[in-house]
């Protein structure tokens, strides 16, 4: 990943939680209380069977026996009763609060600056947004729920246990130092020690993936052995990360088992010193060491599901730190006076210390056709990217109408400057959704029917079984490459934008259907502002102008005709084209 | 433990998913005995631990006596330690036994992906492959994990059992029929509950898949808008996904309720039962008390039984998605006697187009449509769907060779090539040709100034299928990749459609210098490249109907003018 979003820290996702929880009080409070009533029933049995041990012990009737045990029962019910509302309601917040995480996410991300969106790799993105989703819903669903019950039913236990007599606290005092220990030696590493393992999996799945997709260029290069290798050595960091998260459970889960034994042990033996004294009844021994023993299992449950809560906590730090992506541009709310696109002794770099563009001027007319030529490398791409406002220049400003192009809302830029690339990308769909999300408000059937017309693409698109309705994209009907690349030359029929820049727009594609797409193009370009960076000679000779980009700079800038009468390095070029 | 992943995966059973689980066990048999050895101790310690103090009631605090109370706490205290040995012991295994199934589908998954080839995207969508990966893998390692528990569970279960009747007939047998019985009357609840979660787990599928295709066509929706559109979309999904969450809850928690319900009526049974024993004097007040130990105790049991039953349901779900996978074949089969491999420097040929390529040149293919130029090349690489005899080499059909000794010997290269992440110069130097083949691979793709650019040059890592770089320098990295491997017959597909024209025609002046003395193909339309070909072979309509120059052919042959002079767009 070539940019890695952020993480959000600590004090963010403590922030983030907080609030959460105020946006729902009243399911939280009832979910508590319910929980507390649940587990306040639960915690009769222990003592009714201490005084029926004793009263067995001291003789009684069968008839008491009875009486104690429809008590117990009674209780039962009443517990079943509360556990089922209590599990309920903390359910459905538990599904409430998800909902909102994972629309928050996706709504974060899809206000992620657009050169952040086209700088990273789509990997950390896509393995945030299906893996730590789902960790998140692990959590949220069954982590959360049990934890809180655990710490309520622990809470309420020790206090159940310390009723019988205060004595009964001395023996599970004795059980705090090592869970202490043990615990914040634990945790202190857990967390980074989890993310390390999540990061294994993620790069395993990466890896497959790549495989996958590139299956056809593994066969015919040969790569096979190359990739089985990639996949063992992602396979052997993973279990690396694994067994280091094993040691850590390892040195900590025994330390939890002594830390429950020891206070068990020890109520027994107290117990029993004190009931030889006389000074506690056998009930009290009883119910004592029973309530220490119905610890252990909430406490357990308590620090076992801790470590999936931090994994639950570092999801979230990882969904919410796209919230956290600094926004490149900056609104100013100046109104653009006119469409003519000027840039001014612009710089720019991706990796600091190394512009890539070294103070490019260019003003282009209102209607004026540029290309713009060069080697690769020389910096015509990101000069496009710039022209077209995804990146903000290091220095200079690029701007319309006399306004920065970072300093208008994405919104309104789109209907000034749109970069057109090879890339395109059909969603899950009808046809009609794929084109209205660039249509502005209001727009139906006839702007739509218009756009696929304008790229002459009406005639495949009313042959589809369902015309507009037709489900596209992945799962649905596929549409061939050309045809995609249409559908995205008419969004930008919708999109109406006055100035196009267009990155290689149609070179992958293979030329037959390049013809054909050029003629939908041309539709598209007709009556806008055209910056095309063109890797063919002959695109760049109708043009207006011609800029020749060498080293990050514009070298040459003049008619097709100028140019070659200056005899430079664009006539060399145009000779070389023609000598054929 | 031991040490992973495998260095060789094995062969699969992949005749069923149950055949596959089973072989999936017997790869790991010892692991999964430790496991379960460790587990039945744990869960025995577990067990008897309602004995011990019903003991230490009755014969030392309830008899007041020190020393064999002391006795009792310290026999307690050792049954503790032990079950917190075997404890992380069991754990240990479980762990292992997962990471076992769970890395060996996996290396499974990529080494039959690579077996399958160019044949896997015709058969198989990429997401079916990729879940296997995603979530198979770790239901068929919760399957191996809780094998050590549930035999503990079964042992244990058992244990206590006998206890029981050895003391009462009646209580023994409330055991061995109640909590049998207790796992019967949760059955009728648990069809609507899996009714529901498969609703539920359907709509989050489908919100995940939501979430992708957001997220994979997010530069579309930040370059054109839309985002309020598909936000608002996925709103709605997510909410419906949240109702059917909430449909799930109601059933789910009248379930957890019942777990609360049906134990506690079996704990209060048995404590009846006991207490009237214990009134009668048929039992001790302690023995009163371990009973009670036991029945609070065999939930655990219970619980493990029916969370093994789930995750069984679930594992075979997820070995049947690798089975059919694993069942899949490439559609070029070995052949059954190899034909003799032929020298080299041999001809290749096809009979079907009449195209014949001299050995030792270069030759460009101008097809019309231009579609054929693609089928062409995967035929004459044995890369196409439907394998035929027509392409010899040195008059033997490529069919007849061994599969890895043709792609060895004549390689396609395409415009979908991928360029897979890692580090760059391992990732051009696929066949170890060494450093000094690479740089001049380099320098004829015209790829120095992408090197140039890389903090790292030939160290840098390259991202996920190549895109860091643009298409232009995929593309001669590509070709770079290709030409370090030197084939013998290398056969290549439009390789500088992306390319601008100062570039490209660098190549085309080296390429033939490169490939001196080898056998090149080059399927391509640009003039530039045409200019630089030993020879030009013009088809129609998948026949050879022109050879010669492009020179001579531009002059003598209108149709191959047509093609290749495009009409020009004017910008």
């Amino acid at each position: 990943m070539s940019t890695t979003l952020p993480v959000a820290d600590s004090g963010s996702l403590r922030r983030y939680a907080v609030d959460l929880a105020r946006r729902h009080p009243r399911l939280l409070w009832s979910a508590l209380v319910l929980h507390v009533l649940a587990a306040v029933a639960g915690l009769a049995a222990p003592r009714l069977l201490g005084g029926l041990v004793e009263s067995v012990e001291n003789g009684t009737t069968t008839d008491h026996v009875d009486r104690i045990i429809l008590l117990l029962a009674g209780f039962l019910v009443v517990q079943t009763v509360l556990t089922r509302y209590a599990r309920l309601v903390s359910q459905v917040l538990g599904e409430q609060v998800l909902a909102e995480l994972r629309e928050d996410f996706v709504g974060n991300a899809l206000a992620l600056p657009v050169g952040v969106v086209e700088a990273a790799g789509s990997g950390d993105l896509l393995t945030r947004t299906n893996r730590d989703v789902d960790q998140l819903g692990w959590s949220v669903r069954w982590a959360l729920p049990e934890w809180t019950i655990a710490v309520v039913t622990a809470v309420l236990t020790f206090a159940a246990a310390i009723s019988v007599g205060w004595w009964v606290a001395l023996p599970c005092v004795l059980g705090v130092p090592p869970l202490v220990l043990g615990l914040r030696w634990y945790l202190a590493r857990a967390k980074d020690g989890y993310l390390r393992e999540s990061a294994s999996y993620s790069q395993i799945n990466a890896t497959l993936t790549e495989t996958v997709e590139g299956a056809r260029t593994v066969e015919a290069l040969g790569l096979g052995q190359e990739r089985i290798d990639a996949i063992d050595d992602d396979v052997r960091e993973s279990f690396a990360a694994e067994r280091y998260t094993l040691h850590l459970r390892t040195v900590f889960f025994p330390s939890m088992e002594v830390s429950y034994l020891v206070p068990t042990v020890a109520t027994l033996l107290l117990g029993g010193y004190l009931y030889t004294q006389g000074s506690v009844s056998l009930g009290d021994v009883t119910a004592a060491t029973l309530y220490v023993q119905m610890l252990i299992d909430p406490v357990d449950r308590v620090v076992a599901i801790l470590d999936e809560l931090q994994m639950g906590a570092a999801s979230l730090a990882r969904l919410l730190g796209v919230a956290q992506v600094p926004d490149d541009r900056t609104v100013t709310g100046r109104v653009p006076d006119g469409e003519q696109v000027a840039a001014d002794d612009v710089r720019f770099s991706y990796v600091e210390g190394r512009d890539v563009l070294h103070g490019v001027d260019l003003t282009v007319g209102v209607g004026e056709r540029i290309a713009m030529v060069g080697p690769s490398g020389a910096g015509k791409s990101t000069l496009g990217r710039l022209l077209a406002g995804i990146h903000p220049p290091r220095t200079g400003e690029v701007t319309v109408g006399g306004v920065g192009l970072v300093e208008l809302p994405l919104g309104d830029l789109r209907g000034h400057v749109a970069l057109v690339t090879q890339e395109h990308h059909v969603f899950v769909g009808t046809l009609r959704d794929n084109l209205a999300l660039a249509a502005p408000p209001g727009a139906g059937d006839a702007e739509v029917r218009a756009a696929l017309g304008a790229v002459d693409a009406l005639e495949w698109a009313d042959a589809l079984p369902d015309g507009l309705d037709t489900v596209v994209g992945s799962g649905g009907r596929a549409l061939s490459a050309a045809q995609a690349q249409q559908v995205a030359l008419a969004r930008l029929v919708l999109a109406d934008p006055h100035t196009l820049v267009l990155d290689e727009a149609t070179s992958l594609i293979d030329p037959r259907a390049a013809r054909h797409l050029e003629r939908s193009l041309a539709a598209v370009l007709e009556g806008r502002t055209v910056i095309a960076i063109a890797h063919r000679l002959f695109s760049a000779h109708d043009a207006d102008r011609v800029a020749v980009v060498e080293d990050g700079v514009i070298a040459e800038l003049g008619s097709h005709d100028e140019l070659v009468a200056a005899d430079g390095s664009y006539a060399a070029l145009w000779r070389s084209w023609n000598g054929g | 433990m031991r040490h992973l992943p495998l260095d060789h995966p094995g062969t699969a059973d992949h005749r069923s998913p149950t055949r596959f689980l089973w072989w999936l066990a017997g790869g790991q048999w010892r692991t999964l005995v430790g496991g379960m050895a460790f587990g039945i101790v744990w869960m025995s310690c577990q067990a008897v631990m309602p004995a011990v103090i019903g003991r230490a009631i009755d014969q030392g605090v309830s008899a007041q006596d020190g020393g064999t109370l002391l006795a009792y706490a310290g026999l307690m205290l050792a049954v503790g330690l032990v079950q917190a040995f075997t404890g992380i012991m069991r754990h240990r295994f479980a762990v292992t036994n997962w990471l076992t199934a769970a890395y060996r589908t996996v290396q499974l998954t990529a080494r039959h992906t690579v077996h399958l080839g160019g044949t896997l995207s015709r058969k198989v969508s990429t997401g079916e492959v990729v879940a296997i990966g995603n979530t198979d893998i770790s239901a068929l390692g919760q399957v191996m994990d809780v094998s050590a528990r549930f035999s503990g569970a079964v042992v244990s279960f058992v244990l206590v059992a006998v206890i029981l009747l050895q003391t009462s007939t009646t209580l023994g047998l409330v055991v061995l029929v109640g909590v049998p019985g207790l796992m019967l009357l949760i059955g009728p609840l648990l069809s609507p509950l899996q009714r529901r979660s498969t609703a539920q787990r359907h709509l989050m599928g489908g919100l995940s898949n939501t979430a992708s295709d957001i997220v994979g066509g997010l530069r579309v929706l930040r370059g054109v808008g839309g985002e309020q559109v598909f936000l608002d979309r996925y709103r709605r999904e997510s909410q419906a996904t949240r109702r059917a969450g909430v449909s799930v809850a109601r059933v789910q928690s009248l379930l957890d309720a019942l777990q609360v319900l049906l134990p506690g009526v079996f704990v209060v049974v048995v404590v009846w039962l006991g207490a009237r024993y214990a009134v009668d004097g048929r039992i001790s007040p302690g023995e009163l008390v371990a009973f009670y130990g036991y029945a609070a105790f065999l939930m655990i049991p219970l619980r493990t039984a029916t969370e093994y039953a789930n995750k069984l349901i679930r594992a075979r779900v997820a070995a049947q998605r690798v089975c059919r996978l694993l069942a899949l074949e490439p559609e070029v089969v070995e052949p059954v006697e190899p034909a003799a491999a032929p020298p080299v420097g041999a001809e290749l040929a096809d009979a079907r187009s009449g195209l014949q390529v001299r050995p030792g040149t270069m030759t460009a293919v101008v097809c019309e449509p231009s579609d054929d130029a693609a089928v062409l090349a995967d035929r004459l690489g044995l890369c196409a769907a439907v394998p035929d005899d027509d392409v010899t080499l040195g008059g033997t059909p490529l069919t007849a060779l061994p599969r890895a000794d043709v792609r060895r010997r004549v390689v396609v290269s395409d415009t979908a090539a991928t360029l897979f992440s890692g580090r760059l110069g391992d990732r051009l130097d696929v066949t170890g040709a060494g450093g000094a083949q690479v740089e001049r691979a380099l320098a004829t793709a015209s790829a120095g100034d992408i090197l140039d650019a890389l903090p790292d040059g030939l160290d840098t890592v390259v991202t996920e299928r190549g895109r860091s770089f643009s298409g232009g320098q995929r593309q001669r990295l590509v070709l770079a990749r290709v030409l370090t491997g030197d084939p013998e017959v290398l056969v290549l597909v439009e390789p500088t459609s992306a390319v601008d024209a100062h570039t490209e025609a660098r190549i085309a002046a080296r390429l033939r210098e490169h490939r001196t003395g080898r056998t090149t193909v080059v399927m391509t339309s640009s003039p530039l490249l045409l200019d630089a070909v030993d020879q030009v072979a013009f088809l129609r309509d998948g026949v050879v109907v022109a050879t010669g120059t492009h020179a001579d052919l531009l002059r003598d042959v209108p149709a191959y003018r047509a093609v290749v002079t495009r009409e020009e767009v004017s910008v």
